[in-house]
């Protein structure tokens, strides 16, 4: 067990923080007036600056490290780290639990930077976070950042993470904004605005650096806002170039005004080629398409931009016109020199709420294949009549998918996809009430599992861990998750390693390592609180040992779970 | 265009008020029914039209409208072409050349308050406003001529309005602008375009995505798909070309009644609104029953 500080300011800060319920969203209360950094003993962080080169060595040419929320910049969260194997994975140990002090969303995914000792950065909602020894678990400093009161926040207090550069860390601020500090100190050393909080931006996801340039997204969409990619300068903050996800011409009217298409998970890069594949929302207003007709493009799908400007490649739509939440917010893979059709492809892979994996050829974004489903589909794409009140249609794949954010992964070494799926119906309905002047004007509700009637064929199963081959789409294998197994839907990302396995966390608190090649559970852990996170791994030279860290604790949209404030990390010797 | 039982047929002869032996649900075209079903009463569609007109002669571009529409029929006459085409290539502009007469006439109307005008004047969709539409529309050989002369078959124009009328619970949710109250959280009706306008961007925003969505999804494709995607082309294009043949006759001639002009203008954003849903349903939202067999990579 890691030391626990007696006083620390940042902590005590983030604690007095409320989250509250208001109308359409949560809000914070008790927020503090300004940022707080706690020091400790940071004098033990190697000052060692994070260059590109180590960031695309990230996780898979140097197992030591795992620099950025997806691993690598392609988000395959995959570690070369080959300590444990299918055969030892047994013998893993809980090697030390941090105790971050503020128990609140816990969505994020630790980063590590390698050097002795290796130090791991870590955040949690609401805009806390911490350095930490990586081998022992001291808390090297803590931060909490002053959010402004009268945020609008959809589902959480969430946030998923550092990206690392240089001297400094990178958080993104629920105000819609990004706070970098000094990795060495904690100390702020800017923060920059990319949306304005007041109309229902808001930022949770971890950004990227690449190539000069921190890349950030936009969250708010249920608020009416309309989404972007930005690029700012890592030293100053300065914004460097801003693409517009709904552009004026491919939008009826000034309908784009409120389009959406929101980016808010972190996006993916190739830094050979320069391409950043976005994960883009769905169009607003969310249930009533026929005040923005046509396919709504940019939204819901991959967006492909050039990093060097930020100028539209392609985007592929998996669900155009959508009046049903579909949103394609999970990181896209990018896999490059993938054997296909006979041929050598560069590709992209992209699991939809639409619960079908999408693999599309990264230069142009054509679709080489879409996979066998799933989850089920059982009603899927039916227009709700608007006839009356009570009209409703209940449908799978649901409002959270399929795939929502959470991360899928990829495995070089058996070529398949890893998904946490959801397979919970959902109805969605149409309010007469719409009509009345003077009332609010919604196109529609919802209503969430299990407060939805059944529908016929639905098998039970509220999720699923699938693996699919992004060449054939074929469901290789599929392990569907009973109400008992889990509480609720899976809500956070798995990983695999260069041994085969593959590591994800449930909502009943395990953390379960599979082999991947046939989806045998191999071995699990009971951490005592819901796992919303997802993982990260690296091998410590210094201590001969591969570690696997998971945040521990409740969020999410809807269903928070009970609240945790823990990181769990295991360790195994290579001898 | 889309399949028309009996029931269909059934139910449209009723919206349009034909009962006893003629609603026996035999198969019939519009020109059969011409005559046999009774035009507006009260001269509620001559109302509307007669507004519209009022507000809106002088302020068009009769000489832009007449060529537009002219390359507008060109690009209709090449729908044949497009769907003999199949998949269009990468680098293909075809759909969007198909669209680009539309948008010029689009952009027009939107610059002098055509569609504006339009929806203050013109109701919801109603079921009576729809069925007194169709009326007016079956009873107007010049409406559907034009369009035969463009290549539409009598089959198809009858199952273009039958599936319209039919579809009057799609249409009531095409809400005009104006009915559509303020106060919503964090969005701001005052962005949403006019109904009419809506209906046409609708249709030309869709055109110009298929060059790009139809390659890049090639490998979901049948030919089943591809026809679908024809016939509701032809439906959408049959209601844009109605708008426009308004719109120019307004500019123009004034030929047009004033209620034939509102029937003009409410059956051609009918038939764009359900067109564009039904090419999403039959076309963009392919399922795994739908979708041509997985290669399996090889």
């Amino acid at each position: 067990m890691a030391s626990i500080h007696q006083h620390d300011a940042a902590v005590e800060a983030a604690q007095k923080i409320e989250m509250v319920e208001v109308e359409d969203g949560y809000t914070l209360t008790n927020v503090p007036e300004q940022s707080i950094t706690q020091q400790f003993d940071i004098e033990q962080i190697p000052q060692q600056d994070v260059t590109q080169q180590m960031r695309e060595e990230s996780a898979v040419e140097d197992p030591t490290s795992w620099l950025m929320y997806g691993g690598n910049y392609q988000q395959q969260r995959h570690t070369s780290a080959d300590v444990i194997t299918k055969d030892n994975v047994g013998d893993l140990e809980l090697e030390y639990l941090v105790q971050t002090g503020v128990a609140s969303s816990m969505e994020g995914v630790p980063i590590v930077v390698p050097g002795d000792p290796p130090v791991m950065y870590q955040t949690n909602g609401p805009n806390h976070a911490k350095a930490i020894n990586a081998r022992t678990g001291e808390t090297l400093w803590s931060y909490t950042y002053a959010n402004p009161q009268g945020l609008l926040l959809c589902c959480d207090a969430n946030n998923r993470g550092f990206a690392v550069h240089g001297d400094k860390v990178y958080m993104t601020t629920l105000d819609s904004g990004i706070v970098a500090l000094n990795r060495y100190t904690g100390e702020e050393e800017w923060y920059t605005s990319t949306g304005d909080h007041e109309i229902g931006y808001s930022a949770t996801w971890a950004p990227n650096v690449h190539d000069g340039k921190v890349i950030t997204g936009s969250a708010g969409g249920e608020y009416g806002v309309s989404g972007f990619v930005a690029a700012l300068d890592p030293e100053s903050g300065e914004e460097i170039w801003r693409t517009n996800t709904t552009p004026a011409e491919e939008w009826a009217g000034d309908s784009h005004e409120h389009g959406a298409g929101t980016v808010w998970m972190t996006p993916t890069i190739d830094p050979e080629s320069g391409m950043i594949h976005a994960p883009v929302g769905n169009p607003g207003p969310d249930f009533d398409g026929t005040v923005r007709p046509g396919p709504n493009r940019y939204t819901i799908g991959t967006l492909t931009l050039s990093a060097d400007d930020g100028s539209i490649q392609w985007h592929y739509g998996e669900s155009p016109h959508d009046v049903w939440d579909y949103d394609s917010s999970a990181p896209k893979i990018r896999v490059n020199d993938m054997e296909m059709d006979g041929e050598t492809r560069d590709v992209v892979i992209s699991p939809g709420k639409t619960a079908w994996v999408y693999t599309m050829d990264a230069n142009n974004g054509r679709l080489l294949e879409r996979s066998q489903e799933t989850t089920q589909h059982i009603n899927m794409w039916k227009m709700v009549p608007h006839v009356d009140e009570d009209r409703r249609v209940a449908f799978v794949p649901g409002a959270q998918g399929g795939n929502d954010w959470q991360p899928p992964s990829y495995n070089p070494e058996t070529g398949l996809v890893y998904l946490n799926q959801h397979n919970a119906p959902h109805e969605i309905f149409w309010e007469e009430a719409q009509y009345e002047a003077g009332q609010t004007y919604w196109g529609g509700g919802l209503n969430d599992w299990p407060d939805v009637t059944n529908p016929e064929g639905w098998n039970g199963n509220i999720s699923a861990i699938v693996a699919v081959d992004p060449v054939t789409g074929e469901r290789v294998w599929r392990e569907w998750i009973s109400g008992e197994e889990t509480s609720d839907y899976l809500w956070g990302g798995s990983i695999t390693t260069a041994t085969g396995l593959t590591f994800l966390g449930t909502q009943k608190g395990n953390i379960v390592a599979y082999d991947g090649e046939n989806g045998d559970r191999l071995w699990q852990f009971q951490l005592g609180a819901p796992i919303c996170s997802s993982l990260s791994s690296w091998y410590d030279p210094g201590e001969g040992k591969q570690y696997v860290a998971v945040q521990v604790g409740g969020s999410g949209w809807l269903h928070g779970g009970r609240r945790g404030s823990t990181v769990a990390v295991f360790g195994l010797s290579e001898n | 265009m889309p399949e028309i039982g009996r029931e269909d047929r059934r139910q449209f002869l009723k919206v349009v008020g034909l009962t006893g032996a003629v609603a026996a649900g035999s198969e019939f075209t519009l020109s059969d029914l011409r005559g046999e079903v009774e035009g507006e009463t009260a001269g509620e569609l001559a109302a509307m039209g007669e507004a519209i007109r009022s507000d809106l002669v002088g302020t068009l571009d009769a000489g832009l409208l007449g060529s537009e529409l002219a390359s507008l029929e060109g690009q209709i006459e090449r729908l044949p072409e497009l769907r003999a085409m199949g998949v269009p290539a990468e680098d293909s502009t075809e759909y969007q050349t198909l669209a680009e007469p539309g948008w010029a006439i689009h952009e027009h109307l939107v610059e002098v308050g055509f569609f504006g005008s339009v929806e203050e004047h013109l109701p919801e969709f109603t079921p009576e406003h729809i069925g007194a539409t169709a009326r007016e529309f079956i009873n107007t050989a010049a409406l559907a001529s034009a369009l035969v002369e463009l290549g539409y078959t009598e089959e198809e124009l009858t199952s273009t309005v039958v599936n319209v009328v039919n579809n009057k619970e799609r249409l009531a949710m095409w809400v005009p602008t104006k009915n559509i109250p303020a106060g919503v959280e964090g969005f701001d009706p005052e962005n949403i375009a006019p109904l009419h306008q809506r209906a046409s961007a609708g249709v030309l925003l869709w055109t110009d995505y298929l060059d790009t969505y139809l390659w890049q999804n090639e490998v979901l494709l049948t030919e089943t798909i591809l026809d679908n995607n024809y016939g509701d082309l032809k439906q959408m294009y049959a209601g844009l070309h109605l708008l426009a043949s308004a719109a120019e006759d307004l500019a123009g001639s004034q030929e047009l009644s004033d209620a034939q002009l509102t029937a003009a203008l409410s059956a051609g954003a009918a038939m764009m609104i359900v067109g564009q849903e039904d090419l999403t349903n039959d076309v963009m939202r392919i399922t795994d029953e739908m979708r041509a067999p997985r290669t399996g990579g090889a």
